[in-house]
């Protein structure tokens, strides 16, 4: 390193001389095709964020992550810790989806459906009914406080506060019972870590959506930078067309560019107004671009009005643009593809074909066998019955895979209630004439009122070296 | 002061906030897979049953919480030490010359 560089930057810096505070970004709003797209995810996924907590399943919430009870209801499946497969199967399943939309489509995730995009969207709505437009806004953020600002600020804060709070309260209705939880607010005796997770997601969607908003994506969210893994030639962005538009400049309604030795782009800069993320779309693919499309509406907007034809900034993939030939199908796909239908595949077999009965036989440690009176020889095992149901089964057990092995005990029934792990000693018998050395048997359970739900365990029956 | 100081310094206090933001995010988000790997196998009430007797009063939801945060200060404890360790390291190689004049 050299001694300039080192002195240039020993000395203290002055606190806010080289700092620039992130500037606030007013978005302006934007009409057209892929903002009713946005507005229609907003609805559809908020909808069903809101919405999916008040339905009923039975006699159940029909989504609910009841951890108190640790057990997961999804509808008419209920889900026990020892199905954690299925959870760390959709896990990868989501992730795999990611990389192929993403390989695919570029960022929809990040411009459509990313909850931070999502709900940014609600609060900005209500910023705009709140303050009005974009001018409106940075109009009234310079003024003076003036009972109208405080009205439209406070306002806007309020509104704010009660749907991040209900946010919060909806978000933890997905763990405990969202109806018992409403009930324990309005009679205020809500359990405090129930009141703790609230309070926490409450300002983390206040927090996100009000005030950080792009700064997530931009400074928080590891997804934004390793993203680009997933892109190639063929991969969907926006982006500005440079060889139509440059050289950009102003030009009258409805005369055509080049014979002005002009591009399309007039140079309004409201491809840039209306950024979310407050970047130039014209100066190529950045990190920071959320693919909202946003920019293409202002854009076509524009060159309707122009008179000249849409797609200054369109969805487009990089061969396109270059005037390459595009491909959909291409080895990343194949490989996500597969990946993602396997994946699928299993979660569902996996799923269809769950029995909600677990068995596990362990075979008693302390002896391998014991001779009892009738010139027998007996086994014994200690039986873990694992009852995955919603209701409480009893279950009758049967020994096979070798002739007269006969069961002793239990004789009767097993019972177990919903999600209990019931622990039964269990001793088979066999004549020692033919008991000698090992036999690999079958245990199998079947539950006496639903015969579909059996389990065959294997195990090992032993007598002496003969 | 020379253009050359590569990336642009920042001041203090928000050197510190970005510090701070670096510690607890990434944290945070070790804090959300942990807890729930760890409650996916492990239940709550196992471990206040085999846990020191200041456990005994609390419920599951106390026991996810404070598993929660507890993966979360592990976690910050763990950046904290990688952020001290680079920004030690740049600090050194920058002081490595001696100083001429005041600081």
């Amino acid at each position: 390193m050299s001694a300039a560089g080192v002195t240039s930057l020993s000395p203290p810096t002055p606190p806010s001389d080289f700092y620039a505070a992130a500037e606030k970004i007013y978005p302006r709003e934007t009409r057209g095709r892929f903002a009713r797209l946005r507005q229609a995810a907003v609805v559809v996924l908020l909808g069903l964020f809101y919405g999916v907590a008040w339905l009923q399943w039975n006699d159940h919430q029909a989504l609910l992550f009841d951890l108190p009870a640790r057990k997961f209801h999804v509808f008419g499946l209920t889900l026990w810790p020892q199905d954690f497969l299925y959870l760390a199967l959709l896990l990868i399943i989501a992730a795999l989806s990611l990389f192929f939309v993403t390989a695919l489509a570029g960022r929809l995730w990040c411009g459509y459906a990313c909850p931070q995009t999502v709900w940014t969207e609600l609060f900005i709505w209500i910023e705009q009914w709140t303050e009005g437009p974009r001018a409106r806004r940075m109009k009234l953020d310079r003024g003076p406080w003036t009972a109208a600002k405080i009205v439209r600020k406070g306002g806007k804060q309020l509104l704010w506060v009660a749907l991040a709070a209900w946010t919060g309260f909806t978000f933890v209705g997905y763990f405990i019972p969202i109806r018992a939880l409403g009930a324990q607010i309005g009679s205020l005796s809500v359990a405090p870590w129930a009141t703790f997770w609230m309070f926490l997601y409450s300002l983390a969607t206040y927090g996100n959506a009000g005030f950080l908003r792009e700064q997530v994506c931009k400074y928080m969210c590891p997804y934004a930078r390793f993203q680009s893994a997933m892109f190639d030639k063929d991969t969907l962005i926006i982006s500005y067309d440079e060889q139509r538009g440059e050289p950009r400049g102003a030009r009258r309604r409805g005369t055509a560019a080049r014979p002005q030795g002009l591009g399309d782009c007039i140079a309004c800069t409201l491809c840039v107004q209306v950024c979310p993320t407050g970047i130039d779309i014209r100066q190529g693919l950045q990190y920071e671009c959320i693919a909202c499309g946003a920019c293409i509406d202002a854009c076509d907007d524009v060159m309707d009005k122009m008179g000249s034809p849409r797609g200054l900034i369109r969805y487009t993939t990089d061969n396109a643009l270059h005037g390459r030939a595009a491909h959909v199908v291409r080895p990343r796909m194949l490989v996500y593809g597969v990946l993602l239908s396997a994946g699928v595949g299993v979660l569902l077999f996996s799923l269809f074909t769950r029995t909600p009965l677990i068995l596990d036989v362990i075979r008693d440690r302390n002896a391998l066998y014991r001779e009892v009176p009738g010139e027998r020889i007996e086994n014994a095992y200690t039986l873990k019955v694992i009852n995955l149901d919603d209701r409480p089964h009893s279950y009758r057990l049967a020994v096979s895979g070798m002739s007269r092995l006969e069961l002793v005990a239990p004789l009767a029934p097993i019972g177990a209630a919903p999600g209990t792990v019931s622990t039964i000693s269990a001793r088979l018998q066999a004549p020692a004439a033919i008991a000698g050395g090992v036999h690999r048997i079958t245990l199998s359970l079947t539950a006496v009122d639903a015969p579909r739900i059996a389990v065959h365990e294997k195990a090992r029956f032993i007598g002496p070296e003969s | 002061m020379s253009a050359n100081a590569e990336p642009p310094p920042v001041s203090r206090r928000s050197q510190r906030a970005l510090d701070v933001a670096l510690v607890l995010w990434p944290a945070f988000l070790a804090a959300c897979v942990a807890t729930l790997l760890f409650f996916a196998a492990v239940d709550p009430a196992l471990l206040r049953d085999a846990g020191p007797r200041w456990f005994d009063g609390l419920d599951r939801e106390a026991g996810y919480a404070l598993g929660f945060l507890f993966f979360w200060a592990v976690g910050a404890v763990a950046s904290t030490l990688s952020v001290y360790l680079v920004r030690t390291a740049q600090h050194r190689s920058r002081c490595a010359a001696p100083r001429s004049g005041p600081p």
